[in-house]
């Protein structure tokens, strides 16, 4: 390890992050990571009373989103289809009624009301969204890494080509001066770790069942086709070229097969009886 | 390495989730005594709620069923209580959902092996993924739903 590298920590979008670098971060720069992921934040937290998605879910309408919802409706839609419904962004109203409320209310309201389908209720083109009733947009699955990847581009466009994105379950690598090691860790066993990836170009996410992988709350790995948990996969972990879709395509493989997935990503997935299945690329990163 | 904060809260508040959510009922769960409607609650070791502050080890099952949107659904959820903590849940879901069905039937069929893993101390890593940290709100909330669970 170089005597010189620089770790900056803080906490966003209610999980701790970490970012690595050779160098320290200047004051403007940290500033202008936590101003990204404030406003991230604002826009897209269904925990917030002032957020666009909480102002979204109180009356239809139509609305014009920031930039980044563009590729957020192009991988959502993409996944939607792959797990027929089952993946969606639309699991929000459903999550808050199991009990994944704003106020942490931790209890199921006892609605039992299903997930709304896409396609009856609202019309999400890039930035566009028109809703014809309440809904609550939850981009749980895919936003974490779609803002870690925003924040490591902009320590790139700050002079930080070298670095490393540690958004707690979601990372991404870029330019590292060695290959980064992580441990795949058993879902039942935080001891063990089922595999070592390496990575020196590129993003590593993971996603489990057994806690909560996202400390806002935005992430749980409904089916919207029942409303309920799913329960086959207990875990997933999945590398891409980016963390937004290393982060969706890790939730999708919780609902179909990688076969269906229309991205290229390698991935190792633990099911609920223990056993492991890895793409070619991945099957040397298991401890067997 | 990343400090990781672990709790076996979450499987307790999943528990209590799907529970409630399960039977229906618009009060807040109550682990183990939810017998609301039409749900068929059995159980093996004895409920220690009602006061004593304690919950006997042992499984508790329940059926339930919900609405999904191609109709009425049934599921089994099992809840393994130990030392205070759910310890497992598992949920068992009879799916008319030809979706569901298609998917369940396919990890059945999957053959995959079972990977033993290495322990993490004697691995030399920069960071561990697998279960990420959950915020200070949401840990709040899990400590104050087991005290009033075990009251």
């Amino acid at each position: 390890m170089l005597a010189t590298e620089a770790v900056l920590r803080f906490e966003g979008i209610g999980a701790p992050w970490r970012l690595d670098t050779p160098e320290p971060l200047a004051p403007p720069t940290v500033a202008a990571v936590r101003e990204l992921v404030d406003r991230y934040d604002r826009t897209w937290s269904r925990f917030r009373d002032d957020s666009l998605v909480t102002r979204i879910s109180r009356e239809p309408g139509a609305w014009r989103l920031p930039p980044e919802a563009e590729a957020l409706q192009e991988i959502y839609e993409a996944l939607y289809e792959a797990t027929d419904g089952a993946m969606s962004p639309l699991v929000g109203a459903r999550l808050a009624a199991l009990g994944y409320d704003r106020a942490y209310s931790l209890r199921p309201s006892g609605e039992t009301s299903p997930v709304p389908s896409w396609d009856d209720t609202v019309s999400w083109r890039g930035r566009d969204l028109a809703t014809v009733r309440p809904v609550t947009i939850d981009v749980g699955a895919a936003g974490k890494g779609q803002l870690v990847d925003l924040v490591s581009d902009l320590l790139v466009d700050s002079g930080h080509p070298s670095h490393v994105v540690d958004a707690s379950g979601d990372l991404r690598v870029r330019q590292w001066h060695r290959p980064f090691r992580v441990a795949l860790e058993h879902p039942r066993d935080p001891r063990r770790a089922i595999g070592v990836i390496e990575l020196t170009d590129g993003a590593l996410c993971a996603s489990a069942t057994n806690r909560r992988a996202w400390g806002d709350g935005l992430h749980h790995v409904l089916d919207a086709t029942t409303g309920l948990p799913t329960a086959s996969v207990v875990a997933t972990w999945v590398t891409a070229p980016t963390a937004l879709v290393a982060d969706a395509v890790a939730t999708a493989l919780f609902f179909a097969d990688a076969d269906r997935i229309p991205y290229e990503t390698e991935h190792v997935r633990m099911r609920a009886d223990g056993s492991v299945d890895a793409s070619p690329g991945l099957e040397g990163a298991l401890l067997r | 390495m990343t400090p990781r904060l672990r709790t076996t809260a979450a499987p307790l508040l999943l528990g209590l989730m799907g529970i409630g959510a399960l039977a229906g009922c618009s009060a807040p769960a109550d682990t183990g005594t939810d017998d609301a409607g039409s749900n068929d609650t059995s159980e093996t070791g004895s409920e220690g709620s009602g006061g004593s502050g304690e919950y006997a080890d042992g499984t508790y099952e329940a059926e339930g069923e919900y609405q999904s949107p191609n109709g009425t659904e049934t599921v089994g959820v099992t809840l393994t209580l130990e030392g205070n903590t759910v310890t497992d849940v598992q949920i068992e879901t009879h799916p008319s959902n030809p979706n569901t069905k298609r998917y369940q039937g396919q990890f059945a069929e999957g053959i995959a092996d079972v990977v033993v893993g290495q322990n993490i101390d004697e691995l030399q890593v920069d960071r561990v993924a697998g279960s990420s940290l959950t915020s200070g709100g949401f840990n709040d909330a899990v400590e104050q739903i087991k005290s009033e669970a075990a009251a």
